[in-house]
């Protein structure tokens, strides 16, 4: 690496086309965001800039029935949501990232391939096909019925189906299934590039395939499961597709209720205040993680 | 080196076979740019199959068809100017709205001779005066869809999906998404007027819907029609048309609408201001009043015209249906849903995000 | 017949309940992609009841000619934010793994942003921002694109960025150094060194972004007019009500595309890293 001063206009060169884009179509627009925030909207289509906090008051709206915050409980259920669907993708996601990385070399690809595939369809259309899978006249519960009725089962009884559609679960496993290549992806680069000499070593000296993987390849991936985590974590938690067609009545989430603000209520100002919390958030999260990403360095050096 | 050259070329000729491949949709696109276009932007499932391409071929216009969900949809979308549509298809309370916050542009009589055909009482609304931003296009009624065989006798009150007796059928019921809609019902089931701007009465209609949410199965968005041909759910909140089209694919299916009764709505073509072309937007929406046209497109929707003269061209059994035209004493009931203001809005939506919280 | 070696602790592919685990989760995945494929031959209005074979939705298909010019969009400005995308990304990751300079740590934070930011955020301000300064509507076609081109290569360059980085860092100096030392310029090092080189990174971010421009819908729906409908907000609209089968047949043809796309690039990239010499 060197100093930019070395090569300044190649450097100016390879740099301004992004400087000027973020700035121009990322920075002022959401600095556009952050003065709509601070608006009020006096009639139905217009807004005047006033600098008031009224939106931001708003936030904290208590329930008058039950005297619980609003917006806030449904930004922490939206949170533990994302935790949820980050933690199952992460189970499912190492696994199907192992078993890429070990597979013989000529496999990998195309397993790879196989994996994003479902990433190419409209996200739409792959909730829909979701739905079609699991509501209760769907292939998943056809199928079982089928086999249920043509084997000793039906003693049992008819089938009954399984309600699977409009709940919170079908949000999450939703959500999982549109966010699990995401997690694979980062995963299996870092296995990939993993020494096996350490995990041979691991094993050698006794350590069980359990304790091989907690102790030394958990450790080692860390960055990549982190990195991970970050991309499904963010998306899943600003949902609005997949909770709006897969949940009933009582699974929004803050995805939701934004979009709420620009359509029905009417009230960009209010809007624009709620999706910079998100931001807010999600601007911690990341500090969060390059927090621990430092510390961790350190930990190492000193280790060393 | 010699292997990166022609590794480079072979690069370079994917890039141009792409770039060609890029342009066909581009030239062809810039052929139609020059003959003149009409931008529609209307409801789903909502103009005959053939309706576009006859209107073409009549005038030599070609149509630009957009669909949006619902009318919050529409508004938010031309709420900071006309991104380019010549024709849209609010509901009533809407066009009163866009009327209100100056987004529409008068429409000429005598452009739009047909108007002429239309029933006396469309001739005129309450929404718009003289009719000056809109026409009618279709109306109807909203009420409970269901199957008939999960019913010892038909329904008849939307305390069957929004009162305490929903529980009879829980698990089995589906509500509209638009907050507006759920909770006018709402109003209806406690006697209150739906344009009520009452805080009170409001408050009353969202504490039975929170009373009742645990009953319900989803949130249709405009699709209650399918839940119930799925068998998803037995009770729907739907619209009268909507019912129709799937009655057709399966006759266990029925409508009706409350004896509390219900919104009457009316879908109204206007011209939004700054539209490109607003002869053309004319032109559109005089076809569509004429009363052939207007029949055909009736066949296919299965709704109420407000054209007397394509009335006259429908079957009876079109004429003699009371999902379509409701008995009087069923229309005494009803109410047409009005604009109450930004406020009344926002208390609504806000209600149904309480409704929906926890 | 060779005899199959015994399983080796580390072959994790090899074992039964790694193959189990696997094959449900491709099931998974897939099942969903081959109900939709499977509900574009039905003779139906709607996808909610199979009631028989039919070719009839590919014929509806070709009727629908906003759905094709709004896929012919989606096709145009993927194109377009792939070619700026990667162009930005790529410069930009050269000059983060090659320079340093004050302000880096913030350079690269902010180019973490578009990654992480929730879609409704960005598609909200941008729709804003758009709005603000009165960008100007009714522009003949294709200029009426380029907003939804800048929105897209906005969010989709900084993924560019993160790919190319990561191949740079596994590149080998004493090569450029070895070409410096021959007397090649620093033009001729970046074409027929470092260039080659990061082809393979440079087709899978270009992959990357155009999977993003074309599926994404949110941020589209808040920057389009009528004449720049893109294909997901076009089926946004109609698949609000109730998936009709001739969608389902215009996705199973764009699946069929984008896999064919996506086979031919990789045996593409596959026979040029493997002819490099390098993995």
């Amino acid at each position: 690496m060197e100093s930019w001063k070395r090569q300044p206009r190649l450097f100016s060169l390879l740099i301004s086309p992004a400087i000027i884009w973020l700035t121009l179509f990322f920075i002022i627009p959401l600095g556009f965001m952050v003065g709509l925030s601070l608006s009020v909207q006096p009639d139905a289509t217009h807004t005047v800039f006033t600098g008031t906090l009224e939106s931001y008051y708003g936030i904290l709206d208590r329930n008058p029935d039950t005297g619980d915050y609003i917006y806030i409980g449904v930004i922490l259920k939206s949170l533990m949501i994302a935790a949820i669907v980050t933690f199952f993708c992460l189970a499912l996601g190492y696994p199907v990232a192992l078993a890429i990385a070990f597979a013989p070399a000529k496999w990998r690809p195309i397993l790879l391939l196989l994996v994003i595939l479902p990433f190419w369809t409209n996200l739409l259309i792959r909730t829909y096909a979701l739905m079609s899978v699991f509501r209760v006249n769907g292939f998943f519960n056809n199928i079982l019925a089928w086999v249920w009725n043509h084997s000793r089962f039906m003693l049992l009884g008819t089938y009954q189906p399984f309600d699977l559609l409009y709940t919170n679960t079908a949000v999450i496993v939703g959500l999982v299934y549109i966010h699990l290549p995401f997690m694979v992806l980062p995963l299996y680069t870092a296995v990939e590039k993993l020494d096996r000499s350490y995990l041979e070593a691991s094993l050698d000296l006794g350590a069980g395939h359990w304790r091989t993987f907690f102790k030394v390849m958990v450790p080692l991936t860390l960055p990549a499961i982190m990195a991970g985590g970050i991309i499904t974590f963010i998306p899943a938690f600003g949902a609005l597709v997949t909770p709006d067609l897969l949940g009933g009545v009582n699974s929004q989430m803050i995805g939701n209720i934004i979009e709420r603000q620009f359509k029905a209520a009417n009230n960009w100002p209010f809007g624009a205040a709620l999706s910079l919390i998100l931001v807010y958030i999600t601007f911690i999260l990341l500090a969060l993680q390059s927090w621990m990403a430092s510390r961790r360095a350190k930990l190492d050096d000193i280790r060393r | 080196m010699r292997s990166y050259r022609s590794s480079y070329s072979r690069r370079s000729f994917i890039k141009h076979s792409l770039t060609v491949a890029a342009t066909v949709p581009l030239m062809s696109q810039m052929a139609f740019a020059a003959e003149r276009s009409v931008h529609v932007l209307n409801w789903d499932t909502y103009i005959g199959p053939q309706t576009l391409e006859q209107f073409t071929k009549a005038t030599g216009v070609e149509v630009k068809y957009d669909l949006f969900a619902d009318n919050s949809e529409l508004f938010a979308r031309l709420r900071n100017g006309n991104p380019g549509y010549d024709v849209i298809c609010p509901s009533n309370d809407f066009i009163e709205r866009m009327i209100q916050s100056d987004m529409l542009a008068p429409i000429d009589h005598s452009k739009v001779p047909n108007f002429a055909n239309y029933d006396p009482r469309f001739q005129d609304a309450s929404f718009d005066p003289g009719r000056q931003f809109s026409m009618t296009y279709f109306w109807g009624t909203i009420g409970i869809g269901f199957r008939n065989s999960q019913f010892a006798t038909p329904p008849d009150s939307w305390g069957l999906l929004m009162g305490p007796e929903s529980k009879v059928h829980a698990g089995k019921i589906s509500w509209m998404s638009d907050p507006v809609r759920v909770i006018n019902h709402a109003l209806k089931l406690n006697g209150h007027s739906l344009n009520t701007t009452d805080p009170a009465e409001i408050e009353k209609a969202i504490q039975t819907l929170l009373a009742a949410k645990g009953n319900v199965r989803t949130l249709a968005g405009d699709n209650g029609q399918d839940l119930l041909l799925s068998t998803e759910v037995d009770l729907a909140m739907e619209y009268n048309g909507d019912m129709l089209q799937v009655k057709a694919e399966d006759d266990d299916l029925n409508y009706v609408v409350p004896k509390e009764g219900a919104e009457l709505w009316q879908d109204c073509w206007a011209i939004p201001k700054g539209g490109p072309d607003l002869a053309a937007a004319h032109e559109f929406i005089n076809y569509v009043l004429d009363a052939q046209v207007h029949a055909d497109i009736a066949k296919e929707v299965n709704y109420a015209l407000p054209n007397a003269a394509a009335i006259a061209l429908m079957p009876e059994d079109y004429r003699t249906n009371s999902i379509i035209f409701p008995a009087d004493d069923v229309l005494k009931s009803c109410e047409t849903p009005r604009y109450l203001g930004e406020d009344i809005a926002k208390l609504k939506s806000d209600g149904m995000t309480r409704v929906r919280a926890g | 017949m060779k005899p199959k070696a015994p399983i080796s602790p580390l072959e994790y592919t090899r074992r039964w309940w790694m193959r189990t685990l696997v094959a449900v989760v491709l099931v998974f995945l897939y099942m969903p992609i081959f109900a939709m494929m499977l509900f574009s031959f039905n003779d139906s209005k709607r996808t909610v009841v199979w009631e028989g074979f039919s070719l009839q939705p590919y014929r509806d298909l070709l009727q629908q000619q906003t759905l094709l010019d709004a896929l012919g969009n989606s096709l145009v400005i993927a194109f377009v934010t792939t070619v700026l995308a990667t162009t930005i990304g790529t410069m930009l990751a050269i000059a983060l793994w090659r320079f340093s300079f004050r302000g880096k740590a913030v350079l690269e934070a902010l180019n973490g942003l578009p990654i992480v930011i929730p879609e409704i955020c960005m598609g909200v301000a941008i729709m804003i921002f758009f709005n603000a300064i009165n960008w100007p509507k009714n522009l003949p076609w294709p200029f009426s694109l380029t907003s939804i081109i800048i929105a897209h290569t906005a969010f989709c360059f900084p993924f560019v960025t993160l790919v190319v980085r990561a191949r740079l860092a596994g590149f080998d100096r004493s090569l450029e150094e070895a070409a410096t030392d021959l007397g090649a310029s620093t033009w001729q090092v970046y074409r027929d060194i470092i260039l080659p080189y990061l082809k393979p990174g440079l087709i899978a971010g270009a992959l990357l972004a155009m999977t993003l421009s074309l599926d994404d819908f949110v941020i589209t729906f808040f920057t389009s007019s009528p004449e720049t409908l893109t294909f997901p907000v076009k089926i946004y609209s109609q698949v609000r009500m109730s998936v009709k089968p001739y969608i389902n047949a215009a996705s199973t043809i764009l699946i069929l595309v984008t896999v064919a796309v996506t086979v031919a690039a990789a045996w593409y990239y596959q026979r040029a890293a493997s002819r490099n010499g390098q993995k």
